[in-house]
């Protein structure tokens, strides 16, 4: 299921969470509405972590993450650091990353399998990427921009890129992910895919912005619905393979 | 990066697979939710004086233009609000005006239809192009022109223009370089009284840039005066009509003069008996005999003022034959600086008296300034001075002592020159005349003739005077030119002859009496059309001033026209286009 949520009347929800298959983080707002909204598909099921990154709230910008680990940059602060590792289940790796392109998030995407990574991110970067969240790393652009965390999501069932990716791109990138691809737009036709939603294998949020269209794509590309998925969003999800294979 | 084939996203509104744009939202969609002809008003109302059929531009601005015409365009699109982008709109935002062409009416609805198309930015980048009627609704108005000419007294300055002679040669000629020049513009009636014409004026500045015209073209004194018509104590406002008497000195083209002393002196010892060559600011003299020639100012006239000796009417002028002409080459006068040209001109010529021929054997011979122009067998003028009553005491007393020869030649006679018995040869060239009303004394037989007779001297004088010509305007008269082609040119060229009527000088397309059947063949598109025949059924009824054929003014000034017979939308579907239109970006579009 996609849920459409705001965070403090903004649609850009990716900034202000993040979500993975074994935890959610959650910035720390004004009023409490947008955690309830997670914590309520949620809670049964993995933690959601109320913190900030650095002492800023956009922690889906600033940090990147999968079922194994995460990612801060390396401006949090201690007690931040202290107070995840605290929160996050056992198992779940948390590293600093010394890194000049500290929004990791804007510039780093992945699955519990693979990520795609800013071209211009150090090597050591790429390094401690692929031994913590355990994943193979490729250097990446998705329409021509660099920060493939905005302009990509993807998960271990399928993905959604920036609408003006080229079929070459697409089929490249799908092989590279071993997911299905498809282009798309969240927030009423916003390209900025990264910030208008957050999704894991079997759960997603999307800005409140969202039509329905949008929301049925961003379904049946993640495989969110259950089996009881109408013959039409079928359909349009065949539609939408077909025209990639 | 790669260029490949981009896929196509889902409509992010209907779903419908669509090219991605800005707002990843498919056309429909778009046009749905954007209307970018918003706040541009379909209905305008345009003001048009019947009268004159000039269209209401701005305050104190009207404006003649035909239907279907470029600028009537002009003037519709910057007469609807909203196609002009308010002051600190956004580049951005600015409604792009990329097409507007004519839609047909019926002639008589008192209403035009323009199909404008425009294009303009909508959120997220994308630029939609859409078209639309609008509708302009024509109102009657009476512009402050007509208001005035049809109110009597209107007028706020009145310039007469006087000259007390004989003869409205002057005024003839005043006449032709007002044409040319266009000075009368603003006079709102202009009468003409037996020695002068009136010019009536909506403002005083107009009547005065008039009296500064005629400053510089003829020698002349001015007497202004005003009169109070009422006055605002209160707001310290009068309302005053002026009147100014322009007085044009009485002396005339080839008047023969008889200078005061002094003036004389003062143009280097010239002969005191002079004819007068030319009027203009100054006037130019020359001395018959010696051809020395020199100039008297306006100023210097007033001060001294002079009657002419002999006028030139026709009446004092005889005609005569050339007989002989041998050249003069006069002793070379180093205080006066001549070309050899101008000493050559000096002539002798052996006259007869055209009504002696065949009578009596009577020659003369005299010296003349024009004897260059002059062959064996020309007709020339002259003044016979021995014959003449001369009214000035000092004058005749002067003459009577001095050994001056007793004919002065004033000038040649050229193609028109046939006696008054002969049937009048046709000219080759034609004058504009003035839209002038005449007043009560000046009609009547009499005086129609005597006006005619005037012209007749008139056309005379241009045609043997070049530097005259070039002051006016001289068209070419087709009837007349047929005439002499059939004829053929009976006439011997004398090379050098130089003051003759050459066809080059002529202008074309002067219609004095034109008739819509002038414009018969009319090119259309580079491609001859034959108008028909004045026909109720027709486009514009084939009134006049309307285009003859639907569109064909437009297509003329290369505007688009809408026939009657095509169905247009009022307003059609948006469509989404790459970018502004290319002709659009090249240059900065201006209204009007």
């Amino acid at each position: 299921m996609a849920t459409r949520c705001q965070y403090e009347s903004s649609n850009e929800i990716g900034v202000f969470s993040s979500l993975t298959n074994s935890y959610a983080l959650c910035a720390i707002g004004g009023s409490e509405n947008f955690y309830s909204i997670f914590e309520a598909e949620l809670a049964e099921h993995i933690p959601v972590i109320h913190t900030s990154i650095s002492g800023v709230r956009m922690v889906g910008n600033m940090t990147v993450g999968n079922r194994r680990g995460l990612l801060v940059p390396s401006t949090t602060t201690d007690q931040e650091l202290q107070h995840l590792r605290n929160s996050l289940p056992d198992g779940v790796v948390i590293q600093r990353v010394e890194e000049r392109l500290s929004a990791l998030g804007n510039c780093i995407t992945c699955n519990d399998h693979v990520a795609l990574i800013h071209t211009d991110l150090d090597r050591e970067t790429e390094d401690i990427i692929s031994d913590v969240l355990g994943v193979e790393v490729f250097r990446q652009t998705v329409a021509g921009n660099a920060l493939v965390g905005s302009y990509c999501k993807f998960t271990n069932q399928g993905g959604i890129v920036h609408p003006r990716t080229t079929v070459e791109d697409i089929e490249e990138l799908s092989s590279l992910t071993c997911v299905p691809l498809v282009a798309g737009t969240v927030n009423r036709g916003s390209d900025v895919l990264g910030g208008g939603m957050v999704v894991n294998d079997w759960c997603a949020f999307v800005g409140m912005d969202t039509t329905s269209t949008e929301i049925s794509v961003v379904e049946s590309i993640f495989k969110l619905k259950g089996e009881a998925g109408g013959d039409i969003v079928k359909d349009m999800r065949a539609s939408l393979i077909d025209q990639l294979s | 990066m790669s260029t490949g084939q981009i896929l196509n996203i889902l409509c992010c509104l209907c779903g419908t697979p669509t090219p991605p744009n800005a707002s990843a939202t498919c056309t429909s969609c778009l046009s749905s939710q954007s209307d970018i002809t918003r706040g541009i008003n379909t209905e305008v109302t345009l003001h048009q004086c019947r009268s004159c059929q000039r269209w209401f531009k701005e305050e104190n601005k009207w404006l003649g233009c035909d239907l279907e015409s470029r600028e009537l365009m002009g003037l519709c699109l910057e007469k609807t609000s909203g196609l002009k982008p308010k002051r600190g709109t956004k580049e951005e935002h600015k409604i792009k005006l990329t097409d507007a062409s004519w839609v047909w009416t019926e002639p008589h609805s008192m209403r035009l239809k323009v199909k404008v198309t425009i294009q303009k930015e909508v959120d997220g980048g994308v630029i939609l192009q859409q078209s639309f009627i609008v509708e302009y609704i024509v109102r009657n108005q009476q512009c402050p022109g007509c208001q005035a000419n049809f109110t009597q007294g209107a007028w706020k300055h009145l310039v007469q223009v006087r000259q007390r002679v004989g003869h409205k040669r002057t005024f003839l000629y005043l006449e032709q370089i007002i044409l040319k020049k266009q000075a009368s513009k603003g006079a709102l009636s202009i009468e003409v009284f037996k020695d002068g014409m009136d010019f009536y004026f909506g403002e005083r500045g107009k009547g005065e840039r008039f009296i500064d015209f005629l400053e510089n073209e003829v020698p002349v004194k001015v007497k202004k005066s005003k009169k109070l018509i009422g006055t605002d104590v209160k707001s310290n406002i009068s309302n005053y009509k002026f009147t100014s008497l322009v007085e044009i000195a009485p002396l005339c083209k080839d008047d023969l003069l008889f200078l005061p002393k002094s003036l004389a002196r003062a143009q280097s010892s010239i002969s005191r008996l002079t004819l007068l060559k030319n009027v203009g600011e100054v006037m130019s003299i020359v001395d018959p005999v010696t051809g020395q020639t020199g100039t008297v100012s306006g100023g210097d006239f007033w001060n001294e003022t002079f009657r002419p000796l002999v006028t030139a009417a026709r009446s004092r002028l005889c005609r005569y034959i050339v007989l002989d002409q041998t050249p003069v080459l006069e002793e070379k006068n180093t205080a006066k600086r001549q070309t050899s040209k101008q000493r050559r001109r000096v002539a002798e010529l052996t006259l007869m008296k055209e009504s002696d021929m065949g009578v009596n054997d009577d020659q003369v011979v005299v010296k003349t300034h024009i004897g260059y122009l002059c062959k064996s067998g020309d007709v020339v003028l002259c003044y016979n001075v021995a014959d003449t009553n001369i009214v000035d005491d000092e004058a005749h007393e002067i003459l009577q002592k001095s050994n001056l020869q007793d004919v002065v030649v004033v000038r040649k006679l050229y193609g028109g020159g046939g006696g008054e018995g002969e049937k009048k040869k046709l000219r080759t060239w034609r004058l504009q005349r003035l839209d002038m009303e005449i007043a009560d004394d000046l009609k009547g037989k009499k005086a129609e003739d005597k006006m005619d007779e005037d012209e007749e001297d008139f056309l005379r004088e241009l045609e043997s005077d070049r530097e005259m010509r070039d002051r006016v305007n001289l068209y070419k008269y087709a009837e007349g030119l047929k005439r002499k082609e059939e004829e053929g040119d009976d006439e011997e060229e004398n090379e050098q002859d130089d003051q003759k009527v050459q066809l080059e000088e002529l202008l074309d397309g002067l219609d004095l009496d034109a008739a819509p059947d002038e414009g018969d063949q009319m090119q259309i598109g580079g491609v001859d059309v034959t108008l028909p025949e004045f026909d109720e059924s027709l486009a514009y009824g084939g009134q006049v001033g309307f285009a003859w054929e639907e569109g064909s003014r437009a297509q003329k000034d290369g505007i688009g026209f809408i026939d009657r017979a095509e169905k247009v939308e009022n307003k059609t579907q948006a469509v989404q286009i790459e970018q502004f239109g290319k002709e659009f970006m090249k240059g900065s579009f201006k209204f009007t």
